[in-house]
């Protein structure tokens, strides 16, 4: 019993985590229906930055994330304005293909400047824990995951409270309706995209903190998001929450009653399975052009 | 040049390369010569599949290169347990891999490409986490050894190189069928619109399932004898997403959607990949060979998003083309309904049981209820009009008949039929074809594949056949000659005017031969002069069987055509009834028609 309890505390923790990352990811594709295949390596990016900052500075990393957010979101932006935005006016098919190769590219001169040992900031309260009972709450979790719930609730008051919002909502409903009402669409979904990268600051502080990571790990997290999103059916934020816990459970179930080593392959076979026995995720918006909206 | 001599032309620079490719090895025993050779045909089979998913149908693959590892694994495996050649066991490789195939394809059946991309590279990184981890079956991270070859060794990697060099032909051959066949068609359809192809009777499922299986099977083969080749297995270099990528950059480069594309293609970048291999060196190889591909591709999709045998054939279509004038409101005389189209159906009878019967039908969009226990019929071998105001539901119906949307509630019956939990594709073979009110069209395709692209019942067997040749073209070109575009067959649809794009839409729906015809306004938009033309298309099809139901908003047309008329407002039938009836109706005056409306029952567009 005190296993289980455990294991979902480890669970929900690293969920928390997962939902603010995959939340932009879901953001974009819910507004934009564009699969940011970058994602992963935007993570990777923040990340790397995270650590750089961190062993040089020894501020605390993820104090620091708040910071490299800013930076993504510029990321973010010209990201839009040089490959999404062009691609998407040419064929729309091609984005994805065009963000997967931005985010090898991006791997490859990530792997040039920093090198392709494996990284990870260790701050001093890292490996320390708070105990409850019996029961181990990791602090670097904790944090993080305490950090990334700040940071979702402040994205949804920004979509829910501000005229930005409305305009990307409305975008996300209707581009058409949008432009019908005065809308500035363009200018709307280079906001929306870079706020969506923004989100992979705080997402790769933590990452930074909570995992080790080479240039190649970027792989690794866009099979996690993709997992996630698709488990909530893609587009949906209340969806990408669940899918989140989903998985972080998921993960440290299999850590702890099968074999570490099939850890990395439990998000690929949830997408499988999901995708196969019930494409629309486990709250039932469907996974197709034209509905949903964040 | 007649067809005769541009396949000549054609068939001529084929039959010397491959007399090239075939000469190569007893001419040259160069061992590095032959390994680029070997490793260009393998990314060629690779990407010569993967158009036929990618290119053809429009479901972009980010993880083809696991059926190499899967057609590799399984014959190495095999041709350890068995002690055989893995020759022998390749075939079973691409069985494998087929049936990967049919299995993922299943995620593809109720959705769309999103999730067949995100599924794709899911199985490439979990098929790569499998082999890794299930030691016992694979070796695991320590590999797996195949057979050394039994061939005298003079004969160097000739086996190797010849058999590869056959599958790519094959790939080649299979991927050009796949192209002219009906199947081939209808996947094209689908990669333009997927929800219109459902409507006009293809089985998009089975056939994105087929497609995906196609674009395995070769790949699979090729990976068992490329596995046999580099002669150790490891799970990084069979699964292996920088593959992936590669095949997708050479498919791209070629240009996706063409026979040839794909494999000029992968000739091109396979020489890069090898020159990069060998000069570059030391730490920093791995990240320039990743930016320089990355970069590549990216480069491709802003540059050159149709590749480069794309944009020739499209320069070749420009200089070729020749502009026919404008045939809307040129071509007015009536023809006669071709013989295909006649005495379908028993003509009207007051006493026969109604065709559609709908009841009960309700529709929900979250909280707005766009239909409200909505009851109708129409009667066998009649017009009906389906009329009322702009939002009153009117689509919402026409989306819930023809199976584009499920209902809240309620039922539909076709001849007695209860269709209510029938698929889109399901409805139209039971007989209800479907216009739009702005006509989707296949634009990538002619005037005349876009008619026959139009399929009855399935049959598997049928799927193989030349698309546009024989019956079905004949069929067609009478259909399109009967709609007036009889000189358009060639045109792409693009190139249509509007009013033109709706009488391709009657045409493919006159194709399908259904007993219900659904029109979704007809003739809004359209110059009187062609008013006249359809409603007199509209009356000989009619005095020829076919029953009609229609949603139109010019009164003068509807009232001087239809009978009955049914109306409804805001969710509702408010009145259903004769024309005239309906016309001097109170409750319609108010919702729809205005308190000043007089009824001009004056017959437009009769019959000579």
């Amino acid at each position: 019993m005190t296993l289980l309890l455990q294991t979902l505390i480890f669970g929900v923790l690293t969920g928390g985590v997962y939902a603010l990352m995959a939340s932009g990811f879901t953001l974009i594709f819910g507004v934009m229906r564009v699969i940011n295949l970058s994602h992963g390596a935007l993570l990777i990016l923040a990340a790397y930055l995270t650590w750089w900052v961190w062993d040089r500075t020894a501020i605390d990393p993820l104090l620091l994330g708040t910071g490299v957010s800013v930076v993504m979101y510029g990321v973010g932006w010209l990201l839009y304005k040089t490959v999404i935005a062009r691609v998407q006016r040419i064929d729309p098919e091609l984005t994805l293909v065009a963000s997967f190769a931005f985010a090898i590219a991006a791997a490859g001169v990530i792997a040039l400047v920093a090198g392709t040992e494996a990284r990870a900031a260790t701050p001093s309260y890292f490996n320390t824990s708070f105990h409850v009972g019996e029961l181990v709450v990791p602090r670097a979790q904790l944090y993080a995951c305490v950090g990334a719930l700040a940071i979702l609730g402040g994205l949804y008051a920004l979509l829910h409270g501000t005229a930005l919002g409305r305009g990307i909502r409305a975008c996300a409903t209707s581009r058409t309706g949008a432009e019908l009402v005065g809308i500035d669409v363009e200018r709307s979904m280079s906001q929306m995209f870079a706020i969506g990268c923004a989100t992979t600051g705080f997402g790769g502080a933590a990452l930074a903190v909570l995992y080790q990571f080479v240039p190649d790990s970027h792989y690794v997290w866009i099979g996690r998001i993709l997992c996630v999103v698709v488990l909530g059916g893609l587009g949906s934020f209340a969806g990408a929450a669940l899918g989140a816990a989903v998985l972080g459970i998921g993960e440290a179930m299999t850590a702890a009653y099968w074999d570490s080593r099939w850890i990395t392959a439990v998000p690929y076979m949830l997408i499988i399975v999901i995708l196969i026995l019930r494409p629309q995720g486990i709250l039932g918006a469907r996974l197709r052009a034209g509905s949903g909206a964040p | 040049m007649s067809p005769r001599r541009r396949r000549t032309l054609t068939l001529l620079p084929l039959a010397a390369g491959v007399a090239v490719l075939v000469a190569i090895p007893p001419l040259s025993t160069n061992i590095y010569l032959q390994n680029v050779a070997i490793m260009t045909f393998v990314l060629a089979i690779l990407a010569s599949g993967w158009n036929i998913i990618g290119g053809y149908t429009g479901y972009v693959s980010l993880g083809h290169s696991a059926f190499i590892g899967v057609g590799a694994y399984t014959a190495g495996i095999l041709a350890e347990r068995w002690g055989v050649s893995p020759f022998l066991v390749a075939p079973l490789g691409g069985i494998t891999a087929m049936f990967v195939a049919f299995v993922l394809g299943l995620a593809t059946r109720r959705t769309r490409g999103a999730a067949f991309v995100i599924v794709t590279f899911a199985m490439l990184e979990l098929l790569g986490l499998v082999a890794d981890n299930w030691t016992s079956l694979t070796g695991g991270s320590n590999g797996l050894v195949m057979p050394l070859p039994t061939w005298p060794v003079e004969y160097q990697n000739w086996p190797f190189y010849y058999s590869l060099l056959g599958l790519l032909l094959l790939s080649i051959g299979m991927s050009a069928w796949i192209k002219r066949s009906k199947l081939g068609l209808g996947l094209m359809a689908i990669r333009d619109d997927e929800d219109k192809a459902a409507g006009i009777g293809v089985t998009t499922p089975l056939y994105k399932s087929i497609a995906f299986m196609a674009s395995a099977v070769l790949v699979g083969v090729a990976g068992a004898v490329y596995g046999y080749y580099v002669s150790f297995l490891d799970t990084s270099a069979m699964f292996d997403i920088a593959l992936a990528i590669q095949v997708v950059l050479a498919a791209l480069l070629g240009g996706r959607g063409t026979v040839w594309g794909p494999v000029l293609g992968a000739f091109l970048l396979q020489p890069l990949i090898e020159l990069t291999n060998s000069s570059l060196g030391g730490q920093d190889a791995g990240a320039i060979r990743l930016i320089l591909f990355g970069g590549l591709l990216l480069a491709v999709t802003l540059l050159l998003p149709r590749g480069l045998l794309g944009e020739l054939e499209r320069a070749v279509r420009r200089l070729r083309d020749v502009p026919v004038p404008s045939p809307t409101g040129a071509r007015l005389e009536a023809a006669a309904v071709p013989v295909s189209l006649r005495g379908a159906r028993p003509v009207a009878d007051a006493t026969a049981p109604p065709l559609l019967v709908v009841r009960g039908l309700s529709k929900q969009f979250g909280g707005v209820a766009a239909l409200e226990d909505v009851t109708f019929s129409v009667p066998a071998g009649s017009i009906t009009a389906l009329i009322g105001p702009n939002g009153s539901g009117k689509t919402t119906a026409f989306n819930l008949i023809d199976g584009s949307y499920t209902p809240s509630s309620g039922a539909i019956e076709l001849g007695g039929e209860l269709i209510t939990d029938r698929s889109r594709t399901r409805r139209a073979f039971a007989g209800i074809g479907r216009t739009y009110q702005l006509p989707r069209l296949f634009d990538s395709l002619s005037v005349l594949e876009n008619v026959a692209a139009v399929t009855g019942e399935l049959q598997v067997r049928g799927l193989g056949r030349s698309a546009v040749s024989g019956a079905t073209a004949t069929q067609s070109a009478e259909l399109l000659d009967f709609v007036g575009l009889g000189d358009y067959v060639a045109a792409r649809a693009t190139d249509l005017s509007y009013g033109q794009r709706k009488l391709v839409e009657l045409a493919q729906v006159l194709m399908l031969d259904p007993a219900l015809i659904l029109l979704d306004e007809p003739v809004a938009g359209i110059n009187p002069t062609l008013v006249e033309r359809l409603g007199d298309l509209i009356r000989s099809l009619n005095a020829a069987g076919k029953t009609f139901l229609i949603v139109e908003h010019d009164m003068q047309f509807v009232l001087s055509l239809c009978d009955p008329v049914v109306v409804l407002s805001r969710g509702t039938v408010i009145a259903d009834g004769g024309p005239a009836a309906v016309s001097s109706d109170p409750a319609v005056l108010e919702a729809y028609l205005g308190e000043d409306f007089h009824a001009e029952v004056s017959p437009i567009g009769a019959m000579p």
